[in-house]
């Protein structure tokens, strides 16, 4: 889970990091909380926010205001913006970049160090200008190694000890919040000679939240760029409330209604229909076995969406999820929304026969256009039988 | 001869008195893998299918000192002290099925693991598979539809996808050749075996004659299959797919698939690796059902 900035800097001061005085806003402000220049930061998701204008430095309190009370009920990278952080400006002397993540090359934890802080860290790397210091993660982050990655970065001797000292604390944060990634960018120095976490990004790892009971997060979705809409809605909260299998829902512009079985099937498939030429209505996938109710609601919600021309509802090869029982989730979607578009099934596994009769049989019954295949055509070759379907 | 399990295997499942624990024993006997005994802390002296059950990975190699490879069926939060014990107690093979194990726990494992020359698949491994000799796991489901997809032959096959990997095995099958180990290796960002382990084992056997692989967004493993091949580390026929590139065409910031499908600053993405394993050599299929024909074609 993704944090925001100003959850990031809560976790920072509780592990006795210094960030800069600040004040969370959630409401339009009638004046400023601070005297001099302060820094006003729109509160979303997405990185890149200061490249669209939602971080500004403000010396004048009138402009402050009115900016904050601009932000709010804006959008800011296709999120509404609901609270702005408030900061008292820090008096810059420098701007390092310091951050810790989990490094698939090593497979260990990772520091990364550079001298120039404050610009996105993909063109930092693009400049050289980063160094990189893997963590033995069973023998921990030795302080040595920290002053080896502030010489390697350049930094000028008498600096390097305080780096180092302030890598150790972040580490210890790292681990002890079991962050999966910890990003202080800018790092600044200030003019007297203080390093301040002015800018931070927490990802928290959702797999360790059992060992934190007292994570009190508001639940988000990151990535998907825009409010859920309100079939969206309905899926998560049927997924919610019952904890057998797994559905997940994200409507798209297209009029192929998609349902897929599995996580990398769904990647999968949704290749070969947009290669076939297909525009997906949506993106659908079931995962571990989930009961009759839960893909009922699921195909609702793809069936449901006006402007649909063709369904293709598509599976690999199940270890274990049964087929029939799946895809009796399907057949109650059907009965209900009695769709008029071409359909096309591939799915295999255990009770293949059974289910896909299942389908045969609602079809021949409500007169569907529907055309079924289990393993002996593969999965990813039916994504032309639906594209051709609907020319 | 599978590069990971045979018929010599001699397996242990560690939370075999769990529900997916028993699933998994039931069909790895039915498919006539040596299953010899489990460990449940507490459930000492118990059985599961005529299987004795131990109160500790100690206890089970007393009696069983054949034991050569375990399975861990224990949840999340039990996993890194499963595997602990494991390698502790001197099993070198240790599949991990277990989904959703912290990170932090996951690199102390690997590590630990790494230290002591013991060798993990997973986490979130669907399982190892070596037609007609030994089956980890549930791939294939029952015997039947198991022997359906799985025969020996000379493809090697590694998925992430756990979802895929019958599937994957599948196309090789249709394109009339058989397989000669198949690894489900996990989609989580930390693996404890990646592509590039497995396809240094491959180069020795004498079995495969080419892999396939299935691959997905986020993360360097599939990056580095191009380094080892220019290393010449592995240089058999090679075909892969890779899935995800359709979310390159959404907008941004929108996420798919598997914990290890995060597409960090920039890296990991799709179209980078594709590009990556083709200048390499890489048979790359466009559409999955495209790589059984493809990998025939290259041996």
């Amino acid at each position: 889970m993704r944090l925001y900035e100003f959850e990031s800097k809560q976790l920072l001061r509780k592990h006795g990091i210094k960030v800069p005085q600040s004040i969370l806003s959630t409401s339009m402000v009638s004046e400023m909380p601070f005297d001099g220049d302060v820094v006003l930061k729109a509160q979303v998701l997405s990185g890149g926010r200061g490249k669209v204008g939602a971080i500004k430095l403000f010396s004048d309190g009138n402009e402050a205001k009115d900016f904050i009370n601009r932000l709010f009920g804006s959008t800011v990278l296709k999120e509404k913006v609901k609270s702005v952080l408030i900061e008292k400006a820090v008096a810059t002397q420098n701007e390092f970049y310091l951050s810790f993540l989990y490094d698939t090359d090593t497979k260990n934890p990772i520091m990364i160090l550079s001298k120039s802080g404050g610009v996105d860290v993909v063109e930092l790397a693009a400049n050289g200008g980063l160094v990189k210091m893997p963590i033995d993660l069973l023998l921990g982050l030795k302080e040595w190694q920290a002053r080896d990655a502030a010489v390697d970065a350049g930094f000028s001797s008498n600096i390097i000890s305080k780096i180092a000292e302030f890598a150790m604390k972040l580490y210890s944060l790292f681990l002890a919040e079991d962050a999966r990634l910890l990003e202080i960018n800018p790092l600044t120095l200030t003019k007297d000679g203080e390093l301040v976490a002015v800018g931070a990004l927490v990802e928290l790892d959702d797999d360790a939240a059992y060992k934190h009971k007292d994570r009190i997060y508001s639940p988000r979705f990151v990535g998907i760029g825009r409010d859920l809409t309100e079939r969206e809605l309905l899926v998560k909260h049927t997924d919610e409330a019952d904890y057998r299998g797994s559905i997940k829902f994200i409507e798209l512009d297209g009029d192929i209604g998609f349902l897929a079985a599995g996580g990398g099937g769904s990647m999968a498939a949704m290749d070969a229909l947009i290669i076939a030429g297909g525009k997906p209505a949506n993106y659908a996938e079931f995962s571990g076995d989930p009961p009759r109710e839960k893909v009922y609601a699921l195909a609702k919600a793809i069936m449901s969406k006006p402007g649909l021309r063709g369904l293709w509802i598509v599976g690999a090869i199940a270890n274990f999820t049964r087929v029939d029982h799946t895809m009796q989730g399907v057949v109650d979607a059907l009965r209900e929304l009695k769709p008029d578009y071409p359909i096309v099934v591939r799915r295999s596994g255990p009770y293949e026969k059974e289910g896909l009769q299942l389908l045969r049989d609602v079809g021949k019954e409500m007169g569907l256009d529907i055309e079924i295949h289990g393993s002996e055509t593969q999965m990813t070759a039916t994504a032309k039988t639906i594209v051709e379907k609907i020319k | 001869m599978g590069i990971l399990v045979d018929k010599n295997t001699r397996v242990l499942i560690q939370g075999m008195t769990g529900r997916s624990g028993q699933v998994a024993l039931k069909t790895m006997l039915e498919y006539g893998t040596k299953v010899v005994a489990g460990v449940t802390p507490g459930k000492g002296g118990q059985s599961v299918e005529n299987i004795p059950v131990y109160n500790s990975v100690h206890e089970a190699l007393k009696k069983h000192p054949e034991i050569n490879c375990t399975a861990v069926y224990v949840p999340p939060a039990a996993a890194k002290e499963a595997v602990i014990e494991a390698v502790l107690n001197g099993i070198k093979l240790v599949n991990v099925i277990t989904e959703g194990v912290a990170i932090q726990d996951t690199v102390q494992m690997v590590n630990y693991a790494a230290a002591n020359g013991a060798r993990i698949i997973g986490p979130s491994s669907i399982g190892v598979l070596t037609p007609k000799e030994c089956k980890i796991g549930v791939l294939g489901g029952v015997k039947e539809a198991t022997d359906k997809i799985y025969t020996p032959g000379s493809i090697g096959v590694i998925s992430k996808s756990g979802g895929m990997t019958n599937e994957t095995a599948w196309v090789v099958r249709s394109a009339g050749l058989g397989q000669s180990t198949v690894i489900g290796i996990g989609g989580d960002v930390i693996l404890g075996t990646d592509f590039v382990d497995l396809l240094r084992m491959f180069e020795k056997d004498p079995q495969t004659k080419g892999v396939v692989v299935f691959g997905e967004p986020g993360g360097t493993y599939e990056d580095k299959i191009a380094e080892s091949i220019r290393k010449k580390e592995f240089t058999k026929p090679i075909a892969a797919f890779i899935a995800g590139q359709f979310a390159e065409k959404l907008p941004h910031g929108m996420q798919f698939g598997h914990a290890g499908a995060l597409i960090e600053n920039g890296r990991g993405v799709p179209s980078v690796k594709i590009k990556l394993l083709r200048d390499a050599g890489v048979l790359i299929a466009e559409t999955h059902d495209k790589l059984g024909e493809i990998i025939k074609e290259a041996i």
